[in-house]
């Protein structure tokens, strides 16, 4: 009785309060992986503050929906999400507790990054017997600088429309920064296509790679997991061996929010190199030199074959 | 009737497809009213052929639509018990050996505008078909305020809110079937919730509901007729919650809640709980195998006014659920409830019944699980222990949105 006496006096005092102010000094960006709260950061400059809702190495697929990050999209005017359902399984519930009408599908403050990007593996159909597929298209985008430069361009424009005032800034940044980029994509592009064709080869843990394999012109010959999301088999790790083995296969990628005991034991027989890449930048890394280290982790394992 | 209605349907359709139909005869056949020679018209036809896609573009993503997300939510056992008649309280349990459905849950949610969000629960059982939730709620009234009206699981405690489908056990804990009932504590009724404007996650929840209901108001007035004339004809529920991100890697959620309305016997609010609950998780984030521990413990305590007597009994439960690896997960729950004498509900529950249960569970993918759980019941009126196995498959089929921590 004395608890609900509590409650109900904490809600009268609640209509006493003064609203919140409705805008703080400088806008918030709330995004939900790090890579893209990095190329908000870059965009937004000193005009806004960026927070990333997850870890740089946490796997988006499967973050906890913890409600401490309904304060933040709560307190936020603009989400800046991958979107292609990559954070279905833990977003949607935030967003319809945070009670933020600016992040609303549709509001200005939401934006899906996906939109932005040219999609690759669009399944013609979805079943689930394909293993866990993305029906709008593959989300893993966020490593490829041709998309990143597009999401720059495309956030510089939707910060400026929330803060006018600021708004050729952010579209001046997002437009040099999408320029930066677009030279490190055809930079590298160029450099892997001097490799060999047995060179351009690479096998996989998860299909999150299709991006980035895109952009460097490399051939996914191999995937560890036989649909994704479902871990492999014996028999299935067998089949690898024996792709990896055929096609001369240097490295073996994969993030490093992945499982190892697999793809060990398949480098192990293979003697391609797996190479765990960073799933997300440290340390305040600018995008550029991020995306740039990734390519050039790579390229190294592949041109030493 | 119905026939006209098919035939009514097919002949717009027919007339629609005619219509769409109607430019292309024109351009394919006699020349148009214009007078264009062949010659023309063939240029035409292929500037507008030429104009065509070669290939169909390529596809943004699946077509969009308007249609709520639905899914399928099925749990089906093959128990064993010790008696014929187990003692169990949930509704969606098995309720003895050999084959058991546990539930087909319909589910159903959308937003309905940029205003409200739309929720329905329809269970579909061997016995008939069964509206367990539908309620609109707000997306985002100012002040932090949401709103919810229609009928819902009451927010008391962790488990009550929930359905099977996330529980880490193949059946409702006692607390929940002594307490509220075979399918917890749910009613038509109108619930205010409020984010306080604090640093860290807290939320109060106030409810009004309708107290009449016996599948889930047994200690208010379950199966009992009384119209609502005055305030204390309903029930209601207030809880408040607060969670506590301790490291990347450990969080807290705290919650109490109490819940007041009326029973059969006297007049005015005669049955309160009052409950507590917590909820301790260590899930290191960068973990691929994605291994975590959690502990929730719930507790709560009624108090029932019985015509000039005042009954007392308390109830809870404390499980340990631990994913050791991508695809496994372990778990332990020990229950208990108290009985008391003169309880017109349980008049066999007249001292401790304690249940302890152990589970193994297998997710072939995030769609399907395996569970196998043995579990030792003792209440106290029966002479021995109630012992159970059972082999319990789970899927979900469809679009079935996130739920909550």
């Amino acid at each position: 009785m004395k608890f609900l006496r509590f409650v109900l006096l904490a809600a009268c005092l609640a209509t006493l309060l003064p609203a919140l102010p409705a805008h703080a000094a400088r806008l918030r960006v709330v995004a939900t992986v790090p890579t893209l709260a990095q190329l908000a950061r870059e965009v937004a400059g000193a005009d806004a503050d960026v927070e990333a809702l997850l870890a740089p190495n946490q796997d988006p697929h499967y973050a906890d929906a913890k409600p401490s990050l309904v304060i933040a999209l709560n307190r936020a005017d603009l989400l800046l999400f991958n979107g292609l359902d990559l954070e279905v399984g833990w977003l949607p519930a935030l967003v319809r507790q945070a009670r933020n009408a600016k992040l609303l599908p549709g509001a200005a403050g939401s934006f899906d990054a996906s939109r932005w990007v040219q999609k690759l593996r669009v399944p013609a159909s979805v079943d689930r017997a394909q293993g866990d597929i993305h029906p709008g298209g593959n989300p893993h985008f966020s490593w490829d600088p041709r998309a990143g430069a597009a999401v720059a361009e495309g956030l510089g424009t939707a910060l400026g429309q929330l803060d006018p005032e600021h708004a050729a800034a952010f579209r001046q940044r997002g437009a040099t920064l999408a320029q930066q980029l677009r030279a490190l994509a055809g930079q590298e592009r160029q450099k892997f296509a001097a490799l060999t064709p047995a060179q351009r080869q690479v096998a996989v843990y998860h299909d999150s790679l299709v991006y980035l394999l895109d952009w460097l012109g490399l051939q996914q010959v191999a995937t560890i997991e036989p649909r994704p999301g479902i871990p492999p088999d014996p028999a299935h790790l067998a089949r690898v061996v024996g792709q990896l083995k055929a096609a001369h296969v240097a490295a073996l990628l994969q993030e490093e929010y992945y499982p190892r005991n697999a793809s060990d034991q398949v480098a192990r027989l293979t003697g391609a190199r797996l190479v765990v890449l960073q799933a997300g930048p440290r340390d305040r890394t600018d995008y550029v030199s991020y995306v740039r280290g990734l390519a050039a982790e790579i390229y190294a394992v592949q041109s030493s074959k | 009737m119905r026939n006209f209605w098919i035939v009514a349907l097919l002949a717009t359709a027919v007339a629609a497809r005619s219509a769409d139909a109607a430019p292309a005869a024109d351009l394919a056949g006699e020349p148009t009213p214009a007078g264009l020679s062949a010659e023309d018209q063939a240029a035409l036809s292929a500037a507008a052929a030429a104009d065509q896609p070669a290939v169909a573009p390529p596809s943004s993503g699946p077509s969009p639509s308007a249609n709520p997300a639905i899914s399928l939510l099925f749990g089906g056992s093959a128990a064993a018990f010790s008696r014929p008649d187990p003692p169990q309280m949930g509704g969606h349990d098995a309720t003895g050996s050999g084959f058991n459905l546990h539930y087909l849950e319909l589910f159903a949610e959308s937003n309905v505008d940029p205003y409200f969000h739309f929720q329905t629960s329809i269970a579909i059982g061997q016995e008939g078909v069964e509206l367990e939730e539908v309620f609109a709620d707000t997306l985002a009234l100012p002040g932090n305020l949401h709103v919810k009206a229609g009928k819902f699981l009451s927010d008391f405690g962790r488990a009550n809110p929930t359905h099977p489908h996330v529980w880490s056990f193949a059946d409702q804990p006692l607390l929940l079937g002594k307490f509220f009932g075979p399918d917890g504590n749910r009613a038509v009724g109108a619930q205010v919730g409020w984010l306080l404007p604090l640093p860290w996650f807290a939320e109060a929840k106030l409810a009004a509901q309708q107290a009449e209901n016996p599948c889930c108001n047994r200690s208010m007035l379950g199966d009992t007729p009384r119209p609502v004339q005055a305030a204390d004809d309903l029930q209601y529920t207030g809880s408040l919650r607060t969670f506590a991100p301790l490291s990347d890697d450990w969080s807290l959620f705290l919650g109490a809640s109490a819940q007041l309305g009326p029973n059969p016997h006297v007049l005015g609010l005669g049955t309160q709980i009052a409950g507590g609950d917590l909820y301790l998780r260590w899930r290191p984030i960068a973990d691929p195998e994605r291994r975590s521990v959690s502990l929730q413990v719930e507790h709560a305590r009624r108090q029932r006014d019985v015509g000039g007597q005042s009954l007392v009994d308390q109830a809870g439960y404390a499980h340990v659920v631990a994913k050791v690896a991508l695809r496994w997960e372990v778990g332990w729950r020990s229950e208990w409830a108290t009985g008391v004498a003169g309880d017109p509900l349980d008049p066999d529950w007249t001292s401790l019944r304690t249940r302890h249960a152990a589970q193994a569970t297998f997710y072939p993918s995030h769609f399907a699980r395996i569970r196998l759980q043995v579990s030792r019941d003792m209440p106290g009126w029966l002479n021995e222990p109630v012992y159970g196995a059972l082999l319990m498959v789970e899927s979900v089929v469809g679009a079935h949105g996130s739920h909550g921590y």
